[in-house]
């Protein structure tokens, strides 16, 4: 009995001294720990400058890589990393804005004249990370098994159905899979037939969706195929060494790249942090090179010299649906629309709710996006700002609006996300709204995203936030997404005229480039004549950027943010 | 004895059984599909391939047969979200950082906890009471994540005396597991206190004294077993939320645990990751009570249970 009570005292006295000892030590192991990391390969910021140190990158990003399967990538994250490691015909150049040759050459492309017959030329000097060589034969292995129903590709039947021969019947499954208009006609010549004639077919050209895969080494792997670094093959710049799910990815340096002379980095060390404070905690303390802002941040570091602000390619805006059950025929006055979307301050709400250097948009096709085929302006050059704040013109069409419709007072439900942000939105929208047009009452829905697109797909909704971001460098990405009855409709608007365009810049004017983008941007000024929807914003990042990086000042139009190619380390 | 702990896994089972049906059925409520994030680039006849592929066709008691006869052996099924990795093996993967962190916030917020409680009933109604209920109550009013952030801004952003983030080594647990212990702590020295003082009071430590018995003695050998038994109840269940990974300190701190899995599975509604960490969970949570209830005997041999027959 005795003993029993002196064991369990001696117990709890050993695990309090445990604490103890191993607390203290590792405080004088911590004291040493910025030195430490210093001598390792991670090579932070404090290191001494020397000509011959590789150079390594240390980034930050915040979730998992869902997927290195080049079939499967749909979210930035994956095609990001794969464009990292992988590479198709082209890839998009420094700056993001032109396509350059990849394991094609892109000069030696040849087009058929009718648009419809692609040729690309190989280069005979690209290699698999196993050393064997890149070949047409990958490309088409690639793509018939992108298209193949059993591959449940997203973007694959995004992308290829109606451009692509064949595309659509192989992916019902009414064709094989080698019906798809695509052949090697040798190891070096891969013919890409067309359905109709696409001119920005070449930009799919560089999207993980079209990148080669060595058959040999996929069938081999099975079900295992890019689950693990091990179950990869790389052809791009660099190579995948370590796949530590959701907590680290590590890319070194593709030796065997054809074009490895250019590659500057020595490698990639990416870590997966959540939190923003933390994040910027670590770039504060030097353990990495660049970190993105958000919200108090944003204030608190605008004034720093290594604080950047790149605008991206997205934008956002409230969608009307004209086919709201309950409120469809107010959504249908043009007026009514008209009044909503010029009402409120763009200004202040990027203010409000972002509180970053995002730009008020008065379009949806957004500013520095495409540009003139003959004379280099941007998209905006010519119709710029559409759709003004203007609370004079918003009344001025609220009282028409309650005239034509005979109403005086008005409930709209109100759909956004239920994140902060989300709640912030919605509120702002209320105030604004309700403060400039009398009689109308805003309910505010705020809903979790997956519901918010079921909410929107079934029609069931009378006002929403939502935007857009491209995946291909052509205007019709955005003009594309207001054809009656489109895919991404989804508001039961329609206009004749714009559809008629939007068809011939589909069809007919196809191989004609002016004309074509001229046509979407009237595309554009009719919908948005008609107040279709109410542009919001263009959407800027904030971050933070140590200044000896080099080749990551402006993110690309589309496809992977950044092409770490050729990004370098200068200091 | 063995016959109890034999009754006790029978138990065990059906509770856990009755776990499974229920989240089963709860999560069929789920509003969306696992491929609702890509569903507005995916045509319909996609949606219905994968699924096919994932069985999300078939009737729902076909889905629970299918489940239920998977997890008898063992398995858990794949994964949506993660492009078809083993459940069982993303767990296995992330309950380590988890299980480690929590088992060492455990300890020492009990042992802290105990000790501060202990002290405070000893110095009954002096400034080291008013000091240990003061932090006490700071504890549990104050967010473990609070603590988090002001950790790590100081010890390691300004002063840089431990590292920021990630999962590395030894020091790398220092800070979290500082935020995490702070809890269980107040909550321990609150009921070692409270029970302390009712033991103190008692009979058979005034006999202690009468016999003359050291205080040392008194104190760990009589009043503290005693007052232990409310504090061993507590602790058993906080182990296991501890254990499997709090979301926020995990974000905080970028450690690659299971509580960050757990949420988002359910946000992405990837079916059987939800069902993998909830089964997770619930074996560890049932096991813990189950060495909790045969701990008392240990403390304490009057509750000791079914060895009398």
């Amino acid at each position: 009995m005795k003993k029993t009570k002196w064991s369990l005292l001696l117990v709890l006295g050993l695990v309090l001294s445990l604490f103890l000892a191993a607390c203290s030590g590792g405080d004088d192991d911590a004291q040493e720990e910025p030195a430490d990391n210093g001598d390792s390969t991670e090579t932070p910021a404090e290191t001494p400058e020397e000509s011959d140190e590789p150079k390594v990158l240390n980034i930050l990003d915040s979730s998992e890589i869902p997927t290195m399967d080049p079939a499967q990538a749909e979210d930035s994250v994956s095609i990001q990393y794969q464009d990292t490691v992988y590479e198709g015909l082209y890839r998009l150049g420094p700056g993001g804005e032109e396509l350059v040759s990849g394991i094609a050459v892109k000069e030696d492309t040849e087009v058929s004249e009718d648009g419809l017959t692609w040729t690309f030329h190989l280069r005979e000097d690209a290699k698999w990370s196993n050393g064997d060589p890149v070949t047409a034969h990958d490309f088409v292995y690639s793509w018939q098994r992108a298209i193949d129903p059993e591959t449940a590709s997203f973007y694959a039947p995004y992308l290829m159905n109606g451009v692509i021969k064949n595309a659509e019947e192989v992916n019902a499954g009414d064709l094989a899979v080698e019906e798809l208009g695509v052949t090697a006609e040798d190891d070096y010549t891969l013919v890409v037939e067309l359905a109709k004639a696409t001119p920005y077919f070449e930009s799919f050209a560089a999207f993980p969706t079209f990148y080669p895969l060595n058959q040999e080494f996929v069938e081999a792997q099975g079900e295992n195929f890019a689950l693990e670094v091990e179950n990869l093959l790389f052809n791009g710049p660099f190579v995948m060494t370590e796949w530590a799910h959701e907590e680290k990815f590590v890319f070194e340096k593709n030796e065997q790249y054809w074009d490895a002379a250019s590659v500057n980095l020595s490698g990639i060390n990416v870590q997966v942090v959540k939190d923003t404070a933390t994040a910027v905690g670590l770039y504060e303390t030097g353990q990495i090179d660049r970190v993105g802002l958000s919200g108090d941040f944003i204030d608190k570091y605008q004034t720093s010299s290594e604080f950047i602000s790149m605008p991206e390619t997205v934008v956002f805006w409230l969608k009307f649906n004209q086919d709201s059950v309950t409120k469809g025929e107010y959504m249908q006055n043009e007026n009514f629309r008209r009044a909503i979307a010029q009402a409120f301050d763009k200004q202040a709400f990027i203010d409000v709710v972002y509180g970053n250097s995002s730009v008020p948009a008065d379009y949806f096709v957004p500013s520095g996006f495409v540009t003139h085929p003959e004379t280099g302006e941007d998209f905006r050059a010519k119709y710029g700002d559409i759709l003004t704040y203007d609370v004079d013109a918003a009344k001025e069409a609220w009282a028409a609006a309650k005239e034509e419709l005979g109403f005086e007072e008005v409930e709209i439900s109100f759909i956004s996300g239920d994140s902060d942000i989300g709640t912030l939105i919605t509120e702002f929208f209320k105030n604004e709204l309700e403060k400039n047009l009398d009689g109308l009452t805003l309910t505010l829905k705020n809903l979790p995203f997956q519901e918010r697109l079921e909410v929107t797909k079934a029609g069931e909704y009378e006002l929403v936030f939502s935007g857009w971001g491209p995946d291909y460098m052509d205007a019709i990405s955005f003009v594309d997404l207001w054809v009656t009855d489109g895919p991404n409709n989804e508001m039961g608007y329609g206009n004749a005229e714009y559809d008629k365009l939007v068809k011939s810049v589909k069809g007919e004017l196809a191989m004609k480039p002016v004309e074509r983008f001229e046509a979407m941007q009237e595309a554009e000024k009719i919908a948005l004549d008609e107040v279709a929807i109410a542009p919001v914003f263009q959407r800027e990042r904030a971050l933070l950027s140590k200044p000896y990086v080099k080749g990551m000042e402006v993110l690309n139009p589309y496809g992977a943010d950044y092409s770490y190619k050729y990004v370098d380390i200068q200091k | 004895m063995a016959r109890y702990i034999l009754q006790r896994l029978v138990y065990m089972f059906i509770t856990l059984f009755i776990i499974a049906t229920a989240t089963f059925f709860l999560m069929k409520l789920l509003p969306g599909t696992p491929f609702t994030d890509v569903a507005t680039k995916a045509t319909p006849a996609q949606l219905e391939i994968l699924k096919d592929r994932y069985g999300l066709n078939d009737p729902v008691p076909v889905q629970y047969i299918k489940y239920i006869a998977g997890l008898f052996q063992g398995d858990l099924g794949v994964s949506f979200q993660f492009d078809n990795r083993n459940v069982t093996d993303l767990i296995m993967d992330r309950i380590g950082p988890s299980a480690h962190l929590g088992f060492q916030a455990m300890v020492v917020g009990t042992i802290l906890g105990i000790i501060l409680g202990m002290v405070a009933a000893i110095r009954h109604n002096s400034w080291v009471d008013y000091v240990a209920g003061f932090v006490a109550i700071i504890g549990i009013s104050i967010p473990s994540f609070v603590f988090a952030g002001l950790l790590q801004y100081y010890l390691a952003v300004r002063w840089q005396i431990l590292p920021v983030s990630f999962w590395e080594g030894f020091e790398y647990t220092i800070l979290p597991t500082i935020a995490l212990a702070i809890f269980p702590m107040a909550i321990c020295a609150r009921f070692m206190r409270t029970e302390m003082l009712e033991v103190l009071g008692s009979d058979y430590i005034e006999l202690a004294r009468a016999k003359g018995l050291g205080k040392s003695k008194i104190m760990f050998g009589h009043a503290m077993r005693n007052a232990l038994i409310p504090v061993i109840t507590v602790i058993g269940p906080m182990t296991v939320s501890l254990m499997t990974g709090t979301l926020v300190i995990e974000q905080i701190f970028a450690i690659p645990g299971l509580g960050e899995q757990f949420v988002r599975s359910i946000n992405t509604n990837d079916y059987p990751m939800i069902m993998g960490t909830t089964m997770f969970f619930s074996i560890l949570f049932v096991a813990v009570i189950l060495v909790v209830d045969l701990l008392y005997g240990v403390i304490d041999p009057r509750i000791r249970v079914g060895g009398k027959d």
